[in-house]
């Protein structure tokens, strides 16, 4: 890697101001993909700030949803026994990234700014209706990510926490890369009193999205069969070495029907 | 004794490992060290219209840059030839050790730039500044003939041209057919992959105009040969290669590389060590990558479905240069294996070897073996299904028969021994071949096609008999050294030419040591890896070092004892005809006379009491072992599987596999290669491919593409052996190293094949990835419905 | 890979066309550009920061304009090198239709891409996904540029 400079911020106004103060600074939450990406000479930030120090770990009950810092590491939401009681879902999922190695390290945060395309994060953010808390303001997922590796985030803002609203029903479903281990496609389906709501991560061209004809089938009918009606278009589905789109969109199905059923 | 043969003793060398005090390449420094990092070409075919190092070599830091018009010596050699159908040679086309004019892979080394620190020396090669002229790439194997030329003067960019066997019967053969079952197969291009990547310490004494070279080697000796005869051309002597410990090899460590060869080059130059070590995608670049053949088989039946001839018309891509011992893969490794361990009268094979703008192909686990094994193993499962026969016993009607032995095939090869259907009723009652509908009615009833794959083996190891590989093209012996050295206080050390890197050799050969000596297991110490240190050796490979280089400490060993019985009567005043050994201890028959062996040991280098007239003191022997032929493992895996017609899924619900490797050393070793063996056949046939876009590009260039098989995609092997000694060779041992990767890829296939035959489904291509096997399913669902 | 879109554009043809062919206007519509310059009527120099994701690298190379058939259309390609992370190309061939009512265009265009070196041994997961969203960009901006 390149050389380049760590600043080690005290509080998330502290690091937006780093941030500010610098180039062509980079936060960093966990590393799990930036460092990979600096090791690579991909990218020659001139500051890195690291933001272990803010105080931004932690998992609290808000009564109709849970609230998770960004800096809550992958296996601490895992072995969380408030998220296994309140929205079991989002447990099984975080302790299904990546390797050992990866959870505890990965933040919650870092994989939500990311926006990877098959990132696990966005797809329960989305699904269970979640809120992104900046230091600024406060987000709703329908309107925090946008597109590919893109989202709402502004240059002099940071992530502090994440709310997840508790659904009555809640199921991950990940049809792993054989490689990467990243989703190949990835369901998120979780059910509410005034409705269901289903992201898929892992397939589509714009990243994370919600499957409008699964949510509304699942929300008249909870059920397979209601999934084995919807056509799952190819359209819009990534291709690549891996998975064509035709096959993306078969595993769509496939995963919808098993978290429904799960 | 608890140590000896046939003792599965724990393995001397891991506690080193497992505690991570391993010493590798990469470990080793030297005082004034500098760093390489070599630029390569990002395209994969074009002339080199300039390079500009200027900056480069000014930048902070840099020692040196050079490119290939710096370099006054040779490149790579080819370690063996064959003639072409035409009589002429095989094409044996330059490789510089930096590119000359041209580049003809992504990742051909193009300049080196050599400074204080790594950052250093990578921040300087990006100012490097090359103008390329794009020439356009030839990726694909079967058009490679038409594609643009890749180097001067070889017509349809075709290495050789190679056959084996006779066509004129063997094509009769297939016009007197009662049935002729015609398959087209692709053998996948893997990635070795070994846990190290490749590394490279070279330094250089001015004062005796030497250099050492420490390196990934499995088999320093023939580094140092390359080296110093071909290279650099300087007397041998002259260089010192030292392969410490070796984080595994699979055939990609063989060979002497570019990088290994420029450091070593470069250390004269500016007379300070230099080291370079490869990072993952750099091993994947510039490792010698391992199968690629496209084969087309035809397999002539009689009425009674005996076989009764083979053709077999291969295309192998061998690359951008050709490997050293890329033309013996395809050809003897390959042509001279097709008859399996079946009976077949006729086989002719020809052979194409191709130049394609990619990485170089060599030797990986089984080599040539593998291939010929999944081709005709998928086409007897073919030939089966077509006839209406069960899969074993179609297999089990052709087998050469146990009393046919020694056989000879109609390629060339003649097996010593070996008995096949024990190994075959073994493996069926494994796994409960005759329960096995019964099974698969009850996975239906969940959803899940149940299939069940046979694969029976054959493969010639302990490479090689010298005067067969020289008759064949090798330009190399296939023998191996060991030397015995008592000490006198009777602990052993034994040097060898064999190279571990992952094998176990100190413990395996340690318990010969044991048993022939009957010394303890912890009083043997081996030494290898180090041509300063060891006789001449030929280096670990092809399933050879128990059975030719294990042989050859025998031998040594026996040489020992016959001394030591000398000395013993002396000591005993008795005649040495009388003397016996056993169990460490000398006696004369018809006597209670005895001496332990530390005795004569001790005798041997404080030769107060000794028959200095007619015996040298000292108790130390040397010996070279050249085998008479191969050995012949051989053995039946069944695989079985389930898919998921949902996703496509393959799950491996069972495995059993019994393998004739002969006597065995260490049993609990003998498992743990099979073990390794069968995940990486599994590796191929389900999760491992490099995969090159049409302009040469490896997209599969790190683990977040190339899939290697982990602990959860694999089962719990069962495992067990038979046992028919070689003949041949002192110790009766045949070598286990490559079984497992030779026999699994085609059972695993005939598995998903068999589970998917109920739908239609009559091929499947590796890697059975989930989308291929549910792309399958669809098309024949699709077929059924018209 | 090849992808193809179209656009819908109240403008008339020669409006679009010129637009086409100015580098002020190609300069604001390719994603990341920091400098293009003409170097002779078909042929600009360019300097263009990618960012996907994590990955930032600055790409130096040229920009040609080929096959031109005012006010029909042509193929505009690029191609440069991004030092480490590799070189990526592209082109896009571009046809300019007067619509039925005859007062607006239709544009319509295929692309073609390629990367090289270590972009495409890392990441070529994404190389499809990332050619086709930076064509999008590319002509979503020129439309907006176009309704200034």
């Amino acid at each position: 890697m390149y050389s380049t400079k760590i600043v080690k911020a005290e509080n998330s106004s502290a690091a937006v101001q780093a941030i500010g103060s610098s180039k062509e600074g980079k936060i960093l939450a966990g590393g799990m993909t930036l460092i990979p990406t600096l090791k690579q000479r991909l990218a020659n930030p001139d500051c890195l700030i690291d933001i272990s120090g803010c105080g931004l770990e932690g998992v609290e009950d808000k009564g109709s949803s849970v609230r998770i810092g960004a800096m809550t590491k992958h296996a601490a939401v895992a072995e969380s026994s408030l998220v296994a009681k309140a929205i079991p879902a989002l447990a099984d999922l975080a302790g299904g990234i990546g390797d050992r190695q990866v959870r505890n390290r990965g933040t919650l945060g870092g994989s939500v700014a990311n926006n990877d395309p098959a990132a696990c994060y966005p797809s329960a953010v989305m699904a269970l209706d979640g809120t992104v808390h900046t230091n600024k303001r406060d987000i709703s997922a329908d309107d925090f990510f946008k597109g590919m590796f893109e989202t709402a985030l502004e240059e002099d803002e940071v992530i502090e926490a994440v709310s997840f609203k508790k659904p009555e029903k809640a199921c991950y479903m990940k049809f792993p890369n054989p490689a990467s281990r990243y989703a190949m496609v990835g369901v998120f389906v979780a059910k509410f009193s005034d409705g269901v709501r289903v992201a898929v991560t892992g397939a589509g061209e714009e990243g994370v999205f919600r499957h409008s004809d699964l949510e509304s089938a699942l929300s008249s009918n909870f059920s397979e069969e209601a999934v084995s009606g919807v056509e799952v278009s190819s359209d819009g589905l990534m291709s690549d070495i891996h998975a064509s789109a035709d096959y993306r969109a078969n595993l769509i199905g496939e995963m919808t029907k098993r978290a429904v059923s799960s | 004794m608890s140590e000896g043969i046939g003792a599965s003793v724990k393995r001397k060398e891991d506690r080193k490992f497992l505690t991570g005090k391993g010493r590798y390449t990469d470990d080793i420094n030297r005082p004034g060290q500098v760093h390489a990092h070599f630029l390569r070409s990002d395209v994969a075919h074009a002339n080199i219209k300039s390079i500009n190092t200027k900056a480069a070599s000014a930048a902070a830091g840099v020692v040196a840059v050079y490119t290939g018009e710096d370099i006054d010596v040779g490149g790579p050699i080819c370690g063996w030839v064959v003639p072409n159908r035409d009589g002429s040679a095989t094409h044996e086309p330059p490789h510089p050790l930096l590119a000359k004019g041209k580049v003809r892979f992504v990742g051909d080394a193009v300049a080196v730039v050599i400074a204080e620190s790594l950052q250093q020396a990578k921040s300087a090669s990006e100012l490097v500044e090359v103008e390329y002229e794009e020439l356009p790439a030839v990726v694909d194997l079967e058009t490679a003939s038409a594609g643009a030329e890749i180097h001067e003067g070889m017509a349809e960019n075709r290495y050789f041209d190679w056959e084996l066997g006779d066509e004129e019967a063997t094509d009769k053969a297939l016009k007197s057919a009662s049935r002729v079952v015609k398959l087209t197969v692709r053998n996948n291009r893997l990635v070795p992959n070994p846990m190290e990547p490749r590394a490279a310490l070279a330094e250089y004494d001015d004062l005796n105009d030497s250099y050492t070279l420490y390196t990934t080697s499995q088999s320093p000796h023939l580094t140092r040969l390359v080296l110093a005869a071909f290279m650099f051309q300087i007397p041998e002597s002259k260089i010192r290669v030292v392969a410490p410990d070796v984080g595994g090899g699979f055939g990609a460590k063989i060979y002497v590389y570019v990088e290994e060869a420029v450091c070593t080059w470069a250390s004269k130059k500016i007379k300070r060590p230099i080291k370079w070590t490869a990072d993952r995608t750099q091993a994947f670049l510039t490792d010698a990558h391992g199968r690629d053949h496209i084969n087309n088989v035809q397999l002539a039946l009689d009425s009674n479905n005996k076989i009764i001839g083979l053709r077999v018309d291969t295309l192998a891509n061998l690359g951008g240069y050709l490997s050293a011992f890329a033309v013996a893969v395809p050809t003897y490794l390959h042509g001279t294996l097709l008859s399996g361990l079946y009976d077949i009268p006729a086989i002719y094979t020809n052979v194409k070897g191709y130049a394609t703008t990619t990485t170089p192909v060599d030797a990986y686990r089984g080599a040539g073996r593998p291939e010929a094994t999944y081709l005709l193993e998928r086409v007897i499962d073919q030939a089966a299904r077509e006839v209406g026969m069960d899969q074993a016993e179609f297999r089990r009607l052709n087998f050469i028969p146990k009393d046919a032995f020694p056989y000879q095939t109609a390629v060339a090869l003649q097996y010593d021994t070996g008995d096949y259907e024990p190994a075959l009723d073994k493996a069926m009652e494994m796994i409960d071949y005759k329960n096995f509908e019964s099974r698969r009615s009850e996975a239906s009833k969940r959803g899940k096609y149940r299939g069940i794959g046979v694969s029976s083996y054959i493969e010639a190891c302990g490479i090689a008999p010298s005067a067969v590989a020289g008759a064949l093209g090798g330009r190399v012996g296939g023998w191996e050294s060991a030397s015995v050295r008592v000490d006198p206080t009777g602990t052993i050390t034994v040097t060898t030419g064999a190279h571990s890197h992952g094998q176990g050799h100190a413990t395996t050969f340690a318990q010969i040591v044991t048993e022939k000596l009957g010394v303890p297991n912890s009083s043997v110490e081996l030494v290898h890896g180090d041509s300063d240190r060891s006789p001449f050796g030929m280096g670990t490979y092809g399933s050879r070092s128990l059975a030719v280089g294990g042989v050859a400490i025998s031998k040594a060993l026996d040489k020992v004892i016959e001394k030591s019985k000398k000395i013993a009567a002396h000591l005993m005043e008795a005649s040495a005809d009388d003397v016996e050994f056993k169990e460490g201890k000398f006696t004369v028959s018809g006597t209670d006379k005895e001496t332990a062996f530390g005795e004569v040991a001790l005798a041997a280098y404080v030769p107060h009491n000794y028959p200095l007239e007619t015996l040298e003191p000292g108790l130390e022997e040397t010996a070279f072992y050249d085998p008479m032929n191969f050995t012949y493992p051989a053995g039946t895996h069944i695989a079985e599987v389930e898919v998921d017609p949902t996703t496509g899924v393959v799950e491996i619900v069972d495995w059993a596999a019994c393998d004739d490797f002969g006597n065995l050393i260490n049993p609990m070793i003998v498992e743990g290669q099979v073990h390794g063996g069968i995940a990486q056949g599994i590796g191929q046939a389900l999760l491992e491919n490099a995969h090159y876009d049409e302009n040469g590009q490896l997209l599969t260039a790190s683990y977040m593409d190339y899939c290697m098989p982990r602990a959860d995609d694999l089962p719990s092997f069962k495992v067990e052996c038979t046992n028919t000694p070689c003949t041949h060779n002192d110790l009766g041992v045949k070598g286990c190293g490559e079984a497992g990767a030779i026999a699994s890829p085609p059972a695993l296939i005939n598995a998903i094949i068999n589970a998917l035959s109920p739908l239609g489904v009559s091929d499947m291509s590796m890697p059975a990835t989930p989308e291929t096997v549910w792309r399958a399913i669809q098309n024949a669902q699709a077929r059924a419905a018209e | 890979m090849e992808i193809k879109e179209s656009y819908d554009l109240p403008l008339p043809i020669e409006t679009v066309w010129q637009a086409l062919n100015d580098e002020g206007f190609l300069k604001n519509s390719i994603p990341g550009c920091e400098k293009l310059e003409r170097i002779s009527p078909n042929e600009l120099s360019a300097e263009v920061k990618l960012k996907i994701g994590p990955m930032s690298t600055r790409f130096k190379g040229k920009v040609n304009l080929s096959d031109l058939n005012p006010p029909n259309g042509y193929t505009i390609s690029g191609s440069g090198t991004g030092g480490i992370a590799g070189a990526a190309s592209g082109s896009a061939k571009v046809s300019l239709s007067k619509m039925e009512d005859g007062e607006g265009t239709i544009l319509s265009y295929q692309v073609k891409a390629e990367v090289k070196g270590k972009i495409a041994q890392l990441g070529s997961r994404l190389i499809h996904s990332t050619a086709k969203k930076l064509a999008k960009k590319f002509f979503s901006n020129f439309v907006q540029e176009l309704a200034k």
